[in-house]
C-alpha cells in the first residue's frame, strides 16, 4: 500500500489540501453559476396584494408575523362616490346612518367621516387603529365603487423571505413587486 | 422606527393602477372641495441592502481580526450584531435563511435571486473557506445571541452531540427539499429567534426561542450546534479551510486548561490511540460500513420516494386539491373553506387543480428520492467517522464545529492575553 | 462587594422578569380564548338588533360591549408592546448582571485524561447512530406498510415492490411517447406554420381588415397565404364577412353535387352555428338533461370528440326555462386556434382544448331570460367576450382564454337583449361594440373602458351590429337603422325602410345589407343611408348574411339558398333549395362551406 510509506499526519495534510481545493473550487463554481442568476433578478423585493385579486377573506388581520399585521387598508378618494350610506362605513343592513355602535362596520373604528357638501360624505382611514381585517374592504367592493382596498404598508413590513399571508392567501393576491410598484394602488 | 431614516416618500405614481368598479359616479363638488393627496412611504431597500452587506463585511472583517490575533472583542461584534441584524433589522437579513433562496435560484430559471442575498450566502462560506467559521462567532446574531447570554458552560454527553449533530445536516437536506418544490421556506417558518428578535410572534416559536436561550445560559449554543444547517454547510468549508483557528501560535504544553472553555465541545484532548482491540477488528468494521452505506442510500431514497406523496401536502396547490376533493366528496356540504370557495370563484378547474398536484407530486418524488439518498450518505458517513481513531499529541481544535468564539484564547497560557488564573 | 450587587440585581431583575412573562402569558391565553374584535355574542346582538324592530335596551347593550372590547383590544395591544419591551429590557439587566458576576470564575478540567477517551466516546455515538437508523428504518417500514397496505398482499418485501411499482409507469409508456412526441411535433410544425399567419394578423387588424377588402388581388397572391378559418359567429371578429376564396355558388344534396359530405346528426339539438379551425368543426347542442360542445373532423365529417359541460360549481341543478326555438345552445362557440369556448342557455361557459380537454369552465350566474341565452362569444387575441345581458344579470365580461379568469367586466344598466358582440375596427384601434337596450355602446376590449354609447335601439334587440371603415350600424325591429362614427359615437344617418329581426346586418363594398326576417333583403348607401335595393327573397330567415368574395350567401329556415351579387342591384346569381331546415349561419373557409341544418351537418366544396 502506498499509504503505508508516509506517515498518517502527511496523509491527513494530503487529504486536507485536496478538501481545501474542492471547496474552494466549488464556493467559486457555485458563485458563479448564482451570479448569473443573481443578474436576472428584478429587483421584486416588496409583498403587495393586487387589490384585483383580493377576496378579502379576512387572513390578512390574522397571519401577519407582526403583533398588529402590516396590512392596512388604503382609500381611494379619487375612486369614492362619497355616499352618505358607506357599504364600508356601515353595516349592511343599518337602520339609521349614525356613529352608534350597532351601525358601524369597523370594528375598531378606523374609519373617520367628514362631511363635505350635501349629500357627500370624505372617509379617512386612521391607519394607527386599522388592523387590516378588510371588513370595510368587502362592504365597499360589494356594494359600492371599491375605493377601499388592502395594501400592505411598505414601512410597516418587515419583508420577511416568505410572506406568511401569502402562504395562507387563499386568492394568491400577495406577491413580490418592485421599488416602482411597491404599491398597486387604485386611481 | 429607524426604518424611517431611511425612507423615500414616493409620489403617488404607482403604474398599477387598477380599474374600479362605478356604482356610483364620481360627485361633482361645488363646495371647491379638493381631493387629499395621499402618500405612502416606501422604504429605500437598496440603501439597505447596501447597509447590511457593508455591515456583514465589517463585522466579519473583525471577528476574521480577532480570531486570528487572538484577541478578545467578540462580545462587542456580538453586541453589533444582535443590535444590528437582530433587532433592528429584524432578524430577516439572514445568511441561514438564503439557502432556500440560493435553492430556488438554482431550480428555478424565472427567480431573480436579489444580489445581497446573494452576497449573505457566499461571503460567510468564502470566510469559512480562508478562515474558519468567523461568521458563526458574533457575526450571525443568532449566535452571537446565544453567546451573548452563554454564561454557564455545562456538557452534554460527547457521544449524544455527536449524534444530535447529524440533526442540522437533515434539517439541511430537508430544507433544500421543500425550497427546491417550491413549496415553502422552511428555516424561514421554523426559526426561533426570529420572534425574539420582532418582539413578537408565533407563541409556540417564541417559546421555543426563549427555551434555547435558556438553554444556552448552562450550555453552549444549542441552537447552532444541534439545529442550524447553514453551520452544517460552513463546517464542510472549514474543515479544509486555508487558515486555521488556532489555541496559540506557541506550541502546546498540554495544560489541558482550554479543554472546558469550548462552549461548543470543539477541543480534542491528546489521545494516545492505545490498542483496545485488534486492527483486523478495525477495519473490518469501517469496511461493514463501507458497504453498509449503498444499502443505507438506496433505502433512504426509497423509503423518502414512498412518502412524497405525504410530504407533498407541504405546498398549498397539493392542500388545495385536497381541501376541494374532500369539498366534493361531501354529499351535502354545510360549509364551504374560505380556499375551496375561492377556487371555485375564480373559474380553476378540477382538471388544471389535479394536473397541478400530479407535478408537484411528480416534483416531490424526484427531489425526495435525493434527499433520502443524502441522508442515508450523512448517516452512513457519521458511521464511518466515528470509526476512524486518530492519534493527537496535543490539544486540537476540531475545525468543522468550531464556532471561533474565541473563548478559549484567553485559557492558554501560551497566550499574550491569558488571564491569570488562581 | 461589586459581585453582590451583581447578585442583588440579577436576582431583582430575575423575579421581575418572571412576572412580567407570567402575565404576558396570562395576557396571551386571554386573548387567544376570544378575540375581542370578533365576538360570537357581538355578532348574534348585532344580527338580532339588524332583523327586529327598534330596541334600545338591546343597541345599549351592544354599545356598551363594543366599548368594553374595543378596550379590551387596545388595552391588551398597548400592555403586550410595553411588557415586551419591559423584559426585554430586563432580559439584558440581567444577563449583563450575571456576567459580571461570573466574569473571574473559569472552568478549569479536571485532570483526569483517560475520562474523555475517543475510542469509548466514539463506540457510544456509533451505538446511538446503530438505534438511531434501526429505529428510522422501522419507523419508515410502518409508515411505508400502512399507507400501502395491498403491498402485503403478495409480497413480503415492500422495498422491491416499490422498485417495480415505481420503475414500471415511469418506463413503459416512454417508447410511444417517442412515437407520439414526433408526430405531435410534425402536426405542431404545420398547425404553427398556418397559425403564424392568422394569429400574426390579429393584433394588426385594422390594415389587415383593410387590406383584405381594398385589395383582395393581392391576398392570394401571397404564397404562404392563410387558411381561412371561421372562428367565430359571422366570421372574424363576427362581422359577418370571409376572406374565404373559391366558393361553390351552387349544390346539391340530393344528387351530392359538390357534396364532400353530409353527416345526419346524432348529437343534441342547438341552433348555434359551426366554427371551424384547420381541420375540426366546432358546434354545440343541448337539452335539458346535458349540454355539450362537439367537434367534427373536416375531412370526413366523422363526429371526433364529445365534450360535456357538467360539473360546473354554480351550474343549476335545474336548467332554467328556455323557449323551444331558443334552446339551450343557441350561442355559437368560438376558437382561437388553441381553445374552443362554449356557453349555453344555463350560463355555463366552458374552454376546450383542441382535443376535447376540458381547460377550464366556469358559470357566470344563472341567467334569468324568457327566451334563453342567446348571445355568441366573441373572440379577440387571448380575450373571449361574454355579453350577459338578462333580466337579473347585465354585464359584459373579458375572460382569458387560457384560464377562464375575468380581466375586467362591466356592469351594463341596460335591458335585457339578445345580440352578440362584434370588435370594430375604428383609427387603427380595436373597439368591442355591443347592441343593448336602449342604446349601442363600445368598449375598450383591452380594458372595458366604455368609449361611447348612442341611444335609440329598444325592443328585442336580436341582432348584431356590423362596421367598415370606423362606421358602426346597428339596426333592430321596432327601432331603426343606424350609422354611428366610432371615433365620437356621433350619429352619421339613421334609416327605417327595412329592419331585421333577427339575422344581422352586414355592410361590404360601401353598401349595408339588411334581411328581415320575412325575406326581403334590402341595400343600403353605408356613406348617406339612402336605400339602394330591396330584393323579395320569398323565405322565412334566422341565420345571418355572409358576404364573401363579393356575394352575399343567405339559407332561409326552409333550406332555399340565395346567393347574390352584393352590388346595387342585388343580382340574384344562383338560388336553389337545399331542402333541409336551416337555422345556423354557415362557415367559410377556402373552397369549402359548412352548413349545420337542425338535423345534418355537411360540407360543400369546390373540387
Amino acid at each position: 500500500m502506498k499509504e503505508k510509506k508516509n506517515s498518517p499526519l502527511k496523509r491527513r495534510e494530503f487529504l486536507r489540501m485536496c478538501g481545501t481545493a474542492i471547496a474552494g473550487g466549488s464556493v467559486l463554481a457555485v458563485g458563479a453559476a448564482l451570479a448569473g442568476r443573481a443578474k436576472a433578478g428584478k429587483g421584486d423585493i416588496f409583498w403587495q396584494i393586487d387589490p384585483a385579486k383580493c377576496t378579502q377573506c379576512g387572513r390578512c388581520e390574522t397571519h401577519c408575523i407582526l403583533p398588529v399585521s402590516a396590512v392596512k387598508c388604503i382609500h381611494a378618494n379619487r375612486v369614492c362616490g362619497y355616499c352618505d350610506l358607506c357599504g364600508g362605513y356601515y353595516r349592511s343592513n343599518v337602520k339609521e346612518l349614525n356613529t352608534a355602535a350597532e351601525n358601524m362596520m369597523c370594528p375598531t373604528g378606523a374609519i373617520e367621516r367628514k362631511f363635505i357638501e350635501d349629500p357627500y360624505f370624505e372617509y379617512t382611514i386612521n391607519e394607527e387603529l386599522c388592523n387590516g381585517c378588510g371588513k370595510c374592504v368587502k362592504g365597499c367592493t360589494s356594494f359600492g365603487n371599491g375605493s377601499l382596498y388592502l395594501q400592505i404598508k411598505q414601512d410597516l413590513c418587515v419583508n420577511c423571505n416568505e410572506c406568511q399571508i401569502a402562504q395562507v392567501c387563499v386568492s394568491e393576491a400577495i406577491s413580490r413587486v418592485d421599488y416602482a410598484t411597491a404599491y398597486k394602488l387604485k386611481e | 422606527m429607524m426604518k424611517r431614516i431611511f425612507t423615500i416618500v414616493s409620489g403617488v405614481v404607482a403604474s398599477a393602477t387598477l380599474a374600479a368598479q362605478n356604482r356610483f359616479p364620481k360627485p361633482d363638488f361645488e363646495s371647491g372641495y379638493e381631493y387629499p393627496n395621499l402618500q405612502y412611504a416606501v422604504p429605500n431597500e437598496i440603501v439597505w441592502d447596501v447597509a447590511d452587506i457593508v455591515m456583514l463585511v465589517a463585522l466579519l472583517l473583525s471577528a476574521t481580526w480577532a480570531v486570528m490575533k487572538r484577541r478578545k472583542p467578540m462580545i462587542w461584534i456580538s453586541v453589533v450584531s444582535v443590535l444590528y441584524f437582530g433587532f433592528l433589522r429584524n432578524g430577516c437579513v439572514c445568511s441561514v435563511g438564503s439557502i432556500q433562496n440560493v435553492v430556488l435560484a438554482l431550480v428555478d430559471g424565472t427567480y431573480g435571486l436579489p444580489w445581497n442575498v446573494l452576497a449573505l450566502f457566499l461571503l460567510p462560506i468564502v470566510f469559512a473557506f480562508l478562515f474558519g467559521r468567523v461568521f458563526c462567532a458574533g457575526v450571525c446574531p443568532i449566535g452571537a445571541l446565544q453567546e451573548l447570554v452563554n454564561i454557564k458552560n455545562g456538557r452534554i454527553s460527547k457521544p449524544v452531540t455527536m449524534v444530535l449533530g447529524l440533526f442540522p445536516w437533515i434539517y439541511l437536506i430537508l430544507t433544500i427539499l421543500y425550497a427546491a418544490t417550491r413549496s415553502r421556506f422552511l428555516i424561514c417558518q421554523f426559526d426561533p429567534f426570529i420572534g425574539i428578535f420582532r418582539l413578537g410572534g408565533d407563541v409556540e416559536l417564541l417559546a421555543f426561542g426563549i427555551l434555547l436561550l435558556v438553554i444556552s445560559v448552562f450550555t453552549g449554543r444549542p441552537f447552532c450546534r444541534f439545529l442550524c444547517p447553514y453551520g452544517a454547510l460552513l463546517s464542510l468549508f472549514s474543515a479544509v479551510s486555508v487558515k486555521k483557528v488556532e489555541l496559540t501560535k506557541k506550541k502546546c504544553i498540554n495544560c489541558e486548561l482550554c479543554h472546558n472553555s469550548c462552549p461548543v465541545d470543539a477541543i480534542r484532548a491528546p489521545y494516545a490511540n492505545t490498542p483496545q482491540e485488534e486492527r483486523r477488528e478495525g477495519v473490518k468494521r469501517l469496511l461493514g460500513y463501507m458497504l453498509l452505506m449503498p444499502l443505507l442510500v438506496v433505502s433512504g431514497a426509497l423509503m423518502m420516494r414512498a412518502s412524497a406523496e405525504g410530504l407533498s401536502r407541504a405546498h398549498k396547490e397539493v392542500r388545495l386539491y385536497d381541501m376541494v376533493t374532500a369539498y366534493e366528496a361531501q354529499a351535502a356540504p354545510e360549509i364551504i373553506p374560505l380556499e375551496v370557495e375561492a377556487f371555485y370563484m375564480k373559474g380553476r378547474t378540477m382538471e388544471e387543480l389535479t394536473a397541478t398536484k400530479d407535478a408537484i407530486v411528480a416534483d416531490y418524488r424526484k427531489y425526495a428520492t435525493w434527499a433520502g439518498a443524502m441522508i442515508g450518505l450523512v448517516l452512513a458517513i457519521a458511521l464511518m467517522r466515528f470509526s476512524i481513531k486518530r492519534r493527537r499529541e496535543t490539544y486540537e481544535i476540531d475545525q468543522s464545529s468550531c464556532v471561533a468564539c474565541g473563548r478559549c484564547f484567553e485559557y492558554c497560557p501560551q497566550n499574550r492575553v491569558a488571564t491569570k488564573l488562581n | 462587594m461589586k459581585k453582590d450587587i451583581y447578585k442583588a440585581i440579577a436576582a431583582v431583575t430575575g423575579i421581575f422578569m418572571l412576572v412580567v412573562a407570567f402575565m404576558l402569558v396570562i395576557n396571551y391565553f386571554q386573548v387567544r380564548e376570544i378575540t375581542p374584535l370578533q365576538t360570537e355574542v357581538m355578532e348574534t346582538l348585532k344580527s338580532l338588533n339588524e332583523n327586529n324592530g327598534e330596541n334600545e335596551t338591546l343597541q345599549l347593550q351592544i354599545r356598551q360591549l363594543d366599548l368594553l372590547s374595543r378596550k379590551a383590544y387596545f388595552v391588551q395591544e398597548e400592555h403586550q408592546k410595553m411588557g415586551v419591551y419591559l423584559l426585554l429590557a430586563m432580559a439584558a439587566v440581567f444577563v449583563v448582571c450575571l456576567r459580571g458576576y461570573y466574569a473571574d470564575v473559569k472552568h478549569i478540567a479536571p485532570k483526569e485524561i483517560d475520562a474523555v477517551d475517543d475510542w469509548l466516546m466514539q463506540s457510544k455515538s456509533r451505538r446511538y447512530l446503530h438505534y438511531i437508523v434501526g429505529s428510522l428504518a422501522v419507523v419508515a417500514l410502518i409508515a411505508v406498510a400502512a399507507s400501502n397496505p395491498q403491498w402485503f398482499k403478495g409480497e413480503e418485501n415492500p422495498a422491491e415492490e416499490t422498485l417495480i411499482a415505481e420503475a414500471a409507469p415511469t418506463e413503459e409508456p416512454a417508447p410511444e411517447k417517442v412515437e407520439e412526441q414526433e408526430s405531435i411535433a410534425t402536426q405542431e410544425a404545420e398547425v404553427t406554420t398556418q397559425d403564424t399567419t392568422t394569429v400574426a394578423s390579429i393584433p394588426v387588424q385594422p390594415e389587415a381588415e383593410v387590406k383584405e377588402e381594398a385589395k383582395p388581388v393581392e391576398t392570394p397572391a401571397a404564397p404562404a397565404a392563410a387558411r381561412v378559418n371561421h372562428h367565430m359567429f359571422r366570421g372574424r371578429n363576427s362581422n359577418g364577412h370571409s376572406s374565404a376564396r373559391n366558393i361553390p355558388t351552387v349544390w346539391n344534396l340530393v344528387a351530392g353535387e359538390k357534396v364532400k359530405w353530409l353527416e345526419t346528426l346524432t348529437t343534441k339539438q342547438g341552433f348555434s352555428s359551426p366554427v371551424v379551425h384547420n381541420d375540426k368543426i366546432f358546434y354545440t347542442g343541448g337539452d335539458e338533461a346535458g349540454r355539450e360542445l362537439y367537434c367534427h373532423d373536416l375531412a370526413s365529417g366523422k363526429l371526433l370528440w364529445t365534450l360535456a359541460a357538467d360539473g360546473i360549481a354554480g351550474s343549476p341543478a335545474t336548467p332554467p326555462q328556455v323557449a323551444g326555438n331558443t334552446g339551450y345552445a343557441a350561442a355559437t362557440p368560438a376558437t382561437d386556434g388553441k381553445y374552443v369556448c362554449a356557453i349555453f342557455a344555463t350560463g355555463d361557459i366552458i374552454c376546450s382544448d383542441m382535443d376535447g380537454k376540458r381547460v377550464w369552465a366556469k358559470n357566470l350566474g344563472v341567467p334569468e331570460n324568457q327566451y334563453g341565452f342567446v348571445s355568441s362569444l366573441l373572440v379577440w387575441g387571448s380575450s373571449v367576450f361574454v355579453q350577459y345581458d338578462n333580466e337579473n344579470i347585465h354585464k359584459i365580461i373579458s375572460l382569458d382564454i387560457a384560464t377562464g379568469n375575468v380581466r375586467w367586466q362591466k356592469e351594463r344598466d341596460t335591458k335585457i337583449c339578445w345580440s352578440s358582440p362584434i370588435i370594430a375596427t375604428v383609427g387603427g384601434k380595436a373597439q368591442l361594440v355591443l347592441m343593448g337596450n336602449p342604446d349601442v355602446r363600445a368598449y375598450d376590449p383591452s380594458t372595458g373602458e366604455q368609449l361611447w354609447s348612442v341611444g335609440g335601439m329598444g325592443g328585442e334587440v336580436c341582432p348584431s351590429p356590423c362596421s367598415a371603415d370606423g362606421v358602426i350600424y346597428a339596426a333592430n325591429e321596432y327601432a331603426k337603422l343606424m350609422a354611428i362614427n366610432g371615433a365620437d359615437g356621433s350619429v352619421l344617418w339613421e334609416a327605417a325602410d327595412y329592419l331585421p329581426e333577427v339575422a344581422s346586418p352586414v355592410v361590404a363594398g360601401g353598401r349595408v345589407y339588411i334581411a328581415t326576417t320575412y325575406g326581403v333583403l334590402a341595400a343600403f348607401d353605408a356613406k348617406t343611408g339612402e336605400l339602394k335595393a330591396e330584393k323579395e327573397l320569398n323565405m322565412e330567415l334566422y341565420s345571418s348574411p355572409m358576404v364573401v368574395e363579393g356575394k352575399i350567401y343567405i339559407i332561409g329556415t326552409n333550406g332555399q339558398v340565395c346567393v347574390l351579387a352584393a352590388n346595387d342591384e342585388l343580382t340574384m346569381i344562383n338560388t336553389f333549395s337545399t331542402g333541409e331546415m336551416t337555422y345556423a349561419t354557415p362557415a367559410f373557409m377556402d373552397n369549402t362551406i359548412i352548413v349545420r341544418t337542425l338535423n345534418s351537418l355537411y360540407c360543400i366544396t369546390e373540387s
